[in-house]
């Protein structure tokens, strides 16, 4: 099988397959969502290597576990469900003073950003710095919705909360973020 | 649908009131400074959150590799073995361990239960290796001294003759004693 051919199989035919044993459709799994859940992972968790370390176990733990997944059509949604909650695990292990150190990681780290105004960089700072000042699970809804745009139920699911709950925390993030973004308007 | 939040305006609106409106700015919207404010600032939010979308941060070149590299070594670990060859044909531990099985029962007096098949840690793709744990139900009556020992030299033979792998260790488990 050519690799253009195996781009272009849909979820639910390289799910039945990966499950079936076969690696390398699951690689084309790994290879198609590996970028959402790497920055999913790294804006939850805020750094790197623990960003890393996060899609890791859940490609590997969602590989253990095709086998308990219905709907092959809904694989992004229980990688989305997973990852979220693999980064919450981590940010509730860490420990308190680490939090500190996760600041100087996250602006010293280089990123590849299109050519724009200094405003609007000192914009993207402020707000990356804002997201840290958020609860683990704010932070999450928040990203989860904003930037990945999912589902409330969706988010429901992945944090183990309501939807009604999850619309009250996007609520409290937006508001505490806004306050944030003041200086800018 | 409205959430009432902690964030409630002087003006009795809240800031997910004026998040929902942002576009439709109503008759207070336009009036009222405390809305306008935080309209504002919300304005400003959704374009930096724009932004946050548009970053291109790319996971590491090598992740693809390290995930597989688990996934295969997890693989080795549990499900399948690897056949003699060129190291991509693979047989289920389920079908080997039904191979095994089948070999222990022609045995008088004896009735092949569990039996776990691993891959050894010397297993190469040219020689691929095997342990098994076989546990086994014995009739009283029937099983004689040697029966362990056939047993065994059976459950070698099948290894090697009906799938092709070496089987380095076998550990045999008697889990049961049947009345004859």
């Amino acid at each position: 099988m050519g690799v253009a051919e195996a781009a272009a199989l849909d979820d639910a035919t390289l799910v039945a397959r990966s499950r079936d044993g076969d690696m390398r459709a699951y690689e084309q799994l790994v290879r198609r969502y590996q970028g959402p859940m790497y920055r999913l992972a790294l804006r939850i968790v805020g750094s790197r290597g623990d960003a890393e370390d996060a899609v890791q176990d859940v490609f590997l733990t969602a590989w253990r576990r095709l086998g308990q997944l219905n709907d092959d059509g809904a694989f992004l949604g229980w990688l989305y469900r997973t990852t979220t909650n693999q980064c919450l695990n981590v940010l509730r292990k860490r420990k308190p003073h680490a939090d500190t150190e996760l600041d100087e990681q996250e602006s010293a780290e280089p990123r590849t950003r299109p050519e724009r105004a200094v405003e609007v960089n000192a914009q993207l700072d402020a707000l990356q710095a804002a997201l840290r000042g958020l609860t683990p699970e704010q932070r999450a809804c928040w990203v989860l919705r904003e930037v990945h745009g999912r589902s409330y139920e969706e988010i429901a699911e992945a944090i183990g909360a309501t939807q009604q709950s999850v619309r009250g925390r996007l609520a409290r993030a937006r508001a505490q973020l806004a306050e944030v973004m003041a200086p800018w308007r | 649908m409205a959430v009432t939040s902690d964030y409630v305006l002087p003006c009795g609106r809240d800031v997910e009131e004026v998040w929902e409106a942002i576009d439709l700015s109503d008759e207070h919207m336009r009036s009222c400074p405390h809305c306008a404010a935080v309209r504002e600032s919300l304005l400003v939010l959704r374009a930096a959150t724009d932004e946050l979308v548009r970053e291109e941060v790319e996971p590491p070149f090598d992740l693809v590799s390290r995930v597989m590299a688990a996934v295969r070594a997890d693989v080795r670990r549990s499900d399948v073995v690897p056949l003699p060859g060129d190291g991509l044909a693979r047989i289920s531990t389920r079908a080997v361990a039904a191979v095994l099985r089948y070999a222990a029962d022609g045995v008088d007096g004896v009735r092949a239960r569990a039996c776990r098949v691993e891959e050894a840690p010397e297993s190469t793709v040219s020689d691929p290796v095997i342990e098994v744990e076989l546990s086994i139900a014995i009739t009283a009556g029937l099983v004689t001294h040697q029966a362990y020992d056939e047993v065994r030299r059976r459950v070698l033979a099948a290894a090697s003759a009906r799938i092709g792998v070496r089987l380095a260790r076998l550990d045999l488990v008697v889990a049961d004693v049947l009345e004859g």
